[in-house]
């Protein structure tokens, strides 16, 4: 999969115009043979660092494509797995902390495997301890096995530098009943490239993914997410919400796939992205494939400035537009912010979003 | 389960009746350079036209053949004859075109409609114009309605040479190369500024030879101030072999300007439909596209518009249906350039046995075109789980101030829906029909009553038999 240099990833699940340039991507590739520091507080209940679960995991497939397992096993980077128990709901967060830093090339590889009737919330959190002006490579990839009514809520929240070149893969394979729900927050690394990809093969099984960004300065932004209807009556729900400041671009790649003998099935892609600056870049290629009758698919998108009442009512209320235009890229954030169960996460983000780098809070 | 029958191939009998080959004169299959400069003899061509369609020929060789959509492995252009001149030259008189043509045309309704509804009227059959002619009140208003080989040579010269294939370059795409490179017949329309051409032009298209393209290509320019509505309808029989139609529409839509480009487009289910049409509007001019798409084995049909001028606008109104042995690939592309411009596209895809029907589209809103909307509608409808129905929407969007749009959403009719019309006493093939039809009724309603009634006709002879 490899061009030259560069990887090709976040490929549309079905072509359009060249011209527009949003058929792939491709990822410049350093020369990376090092795991990233992974700090993990898991529960007891929760099993670690087994590679048992591994061949299953291999055979998922993910929203970046197969270019970027090239790099992983090229820099023999072993996945880290978490397993939960069968019949067993997990109270307490699993927490995997990955510290970064500048001028470093790191890969970190998570396996989630959710046995049979099991609940598990796992929360990852990327950010830069170190040097995070320095230029960097930071990249992780998530596969997730979900077994019959397992249930999983993971959390990702990345927070690096902007001089980091980030990707972050996700690949999920859902049993029957099982339900997956994927929050991220996006906040930092220079140009970022993420994907996801959910085969929903188990009747009635569920992915749910709400996507947070804001960007700023010169962030660049590159997405490709998947949700592949194969079991009957399954749902999925991909949203993204974002802001877009400055110079900052970002495209994404949504797809719905409603596989022939998906019957009854249900899928929704929204997209809502406020552009506070005349020198962003917003691209979106939402795309609904159907090859099954039964079923029922919806797109829509919001694409604009803040609305000119909104800005008029605040402004008159003494607050100048620099600080409205923070408040709502901030209350965007915050919705998702809210939902994470973990308070020093949360923190964390709150602080990144007041101007510090977030770790003072952990 | 309830077993669905299907009745396998529908009376088309209008459309499907072919006339005995009695062309005067045909190039031989592909294409070559020496088949180009033949055609460019044949047609006398100005020498710049000559070397146009040498150089297209040369864009053609070195592009390559799309990598996105439908499969074109079908066609081959080793088989393929670019050009055939029927038996007989162009008239503007109705009593001088030959009978078998003639008896075709007036199946179709075409002599009919411009009796009742026309302002004027171009009839090609294969490679050239065979009836050519325009209400005398039109003319008299200094509306231009001719054939463009004519226009080419006559006192439009410059102005031809000026606009031809600037729009759709040759180096677009490597169809619209090899429609540079063999382009036979076609209509040119030029209305001068403030004037209202009050009822519609139309052009029809006809290829009855198998195994043959046609390559018409329609140039119209809209002056300030003046409005038009454009008409164009296609057909052909059906044969065992590919044919191709490699059109290409370049419209120029002038200072608070208007035109309406209405298609109906049936084309044969063994027609490669690869037709390129492109608008440029300027200031405070609208275009509006009215579109529907039945026909072709395969289409590539995305019109495009690029609204130049400070408050331009367009609407685009498609539906698209995708019956068996159909890939359509269809939608529209606009390109906001100037302040406060608006785009709006409104669709319809229906998908039935095994028919592939996508939509896709383009909005580019560049940074210079401050407080533009658009907006992108596009629904689909699957008649059977052996179809296929695909969205394609891109946005690319480059200024804060811009208010943008999409909705999407595909589903199957409702059972209640034809439950309800089943308990008023409909049947269920008829109850079907009916939702089908009002389903497309985002383009029904923008045509001229006569279309209307003739795409809600096409909608259900393509439903029956489809309920057992």
């Amino acid at each position: 999969m490899s061009q030259g240099l560069g990887v090709t990833i976040n490929r549309l699940p079905v072509k359009t115009w060249n011209w527009l340039g949003m058929n792939e991507a491709v990822l410049e590739r350093g020369s990376i043979t090092k795991e990233g520091r992974l700090n993990a507080e898991i529960p007891e209940t929760v099993i670690f660092d087994t590679q048992k679960a591994a061949p299953a995991l291999d055979k998922i497939l993910t929203g970046m494509g197969d270019g970027i397992d090239t790099l992983f096993e090229e820099a023999q980077i072993p996945y880290r797995i978490l397993r939960s128990t069968a019949g067993m709901k997990i109270e307490e967060t699993a927490r995997l902390r990955i510290a970064s830093r500048g001028n470093e090339e790191t890969l970190n590889r998570i396996g989630l495997f959710l046995e049979k009737d099991s609940e598990m919330t796992v929360v990852m959190d990327v950010s830069c301890m170190q040097e995070r002006e320095k230029q960097a490579f930071a990249g992780f990839q998530t596969r997730i096995y979900a077994e019959e009514n397992a249930r999983l809520h993971l959390v990702q929240v990345q927070r690096l530098g902007e001089a980091f070149t980030c990707f972050n893969d996700v690949g999920i394979f859902c049993k029957e009943g099982a339900k997956v729900e994927l929050l991220q927050l996006i906040l930092g690394g220079g140009t970022n490239f993420y994907g996801a990809r959910a085969e929903l093969s188990g009747k009635e099984s569920a992915w749910q993914s709400d996507i947070g960004y804001l960007l700023r300065g010169g962030q660049r932004l590159d997405m490709n997410y998947v949700a592949l209807h194969e079991g009957k009556k399954t749902n999925s729900k991909i949203s993204v919400s974002g802001v877009l400041r400055d110079r900052a671009s970002k495209l994404f790649r949504g797809t719905i796939d409603f596989q022939t003998g998906c019957g009854g099935s249900e899928g929704e892609e929204t997209e809502d992205v406020l552009l506070l600056d005349d020198t962003v870049v917003n691209r979106t290629i939402p795309l609904i494939l159907c090859g099954e009758e039964d079923v029922q698919g919806n797109h829509g998108a919001t694409i604009g400035r803040l609305d000119e009442k909104l800005l008029f009512y605040l402004q008159s209320r003494g607050i100048c537009r620099e600080e409205v235009y923070e408040m709502m890229a901030r209350a965007r954030i915050d919705a998702l912010n809210a939902r994470i169960p973990d308070a020093k996460v949360q923190a964390g983000v709150q602080s990144w979003l007041e101007g510090g780098n977030g770790d003072e809070c952990q | 389960m309830k077993e669905k029958t299907y009745v396998e191939d529908i009376g088309r009998s209008v459309y499907d009746i072919r006339n005995e080959e009695k062309d005067a004169y045909r190039v031989k299959e592909g294409l070559t350079a020496a088949i180009v400069e033949q055609i460019s003899k044949e047609k006398k061509d100005p020498a710049w036209m000559q070397l146009f369609r040498l150089q297209s020929l040369q864009i053609y060789h070195e592009m390559e053949v799309p990598d996105w959509g439908p499969s074109l492995d079908g066609l081959n252009m080793d088989e393929i004859v670019t050009y055939v001149r029927p038996n007989t030259h162009m008239s503007a008189k109705w009593s001088e075109v030959p009978a078998e043509i003639k008896e075709t045309f007036e199946r179709l309704g075409i002599p009919q409609a411009e009796r009742k509804s026309l302002a004027g009227v171009g009839a090609q059959y294969d490679s050239e114009l065979v009836y050519h002619n325009v209400k005398a009140e039109v003319a008299e208003q200094g509306v231009v309605y001719t054939d463009l080989e004519s226009a080419l040579k006559g006192p439009y010269a410059d102005m031809i040479r000026k606009h031809f294939m600037k729009l759709v370059t040759p180096r677009d795409h490597k169809f619209a190369a090899l429609h540079g490179a063999v382009w036979s017949g076609g209509s040119f329309v030029y209305v001068p500024p403030g004037v209202s051409v009050e009822i519609p032009l139309q052009s029809y298209f006809r290829l009855n030879a198998p195994g043959a393209g046609q390559f018409e290509h329609t140039l119209i320019i809209v002056d300030e101030g003046a409005y038009l509505h454009f008409i164009e309808g296609c057909s052909a029989p059906k044969y065992n072999v590919a044919n191709l139609h490699a059109g290409c529409v370049e419209l120029y839509v002038g200072k608070n300007a208007k035109l309406r480009y209405s298609t109906i487009e049936n084309w044969s289910k063994n027609m490669y439909n690869l037709n390129t049409k492109r608008a440029k509007v300027e200031e405070g001019g609208t275009m509006e596209w009215v579109s529907g798409s039945f026909g072709s084995h395969v289409s590539y049909l995305y019109p495009m518009t690029i609204l130049n001028g400070e408050g331009s606008r367009m609407e685009f109104t498609g539906v698209t249906f995708a019956g068996k042995g159909q890939n359509l690939d269809t939608g529209a592309k606009v390109v906001h350039n100037a302040k406060r411009t608006a785009s709006y596209m409104n669709t319809r895809s229906i998908s039935k046995d095994g028919g592939i029907s996508t939509f896709r589209s383009s909005v580019v809103v560049n940074n210079q075109a401050k407080k533009s909307k658009s907006a992108v509608s596009c629904q689909s409808l699957m008649l059977d789980s052996a179809s296929r129905s695909d969205t394609i929407p891109a946005m690319d969007i480059r200024t804060q101030d811009a208010d943008i749009g999409h909705e999407a959403k595909i589903g199957r009719i409702s059972n209640e829906a034809v439950f309800y019309l089943m308990s008023r006493g409909i049947s269920e093939e008829d109850a079907r029909a009916m939702i089908v039809s009002g389903f497309a009724d985002n383009v029904s309603k923008e045509l001229p009553l006569e279309y209307a009634v003739e795409m809600n006709n096409l909608i259900t002879l393509e439903m029956k038999g489809s309920i057992g």
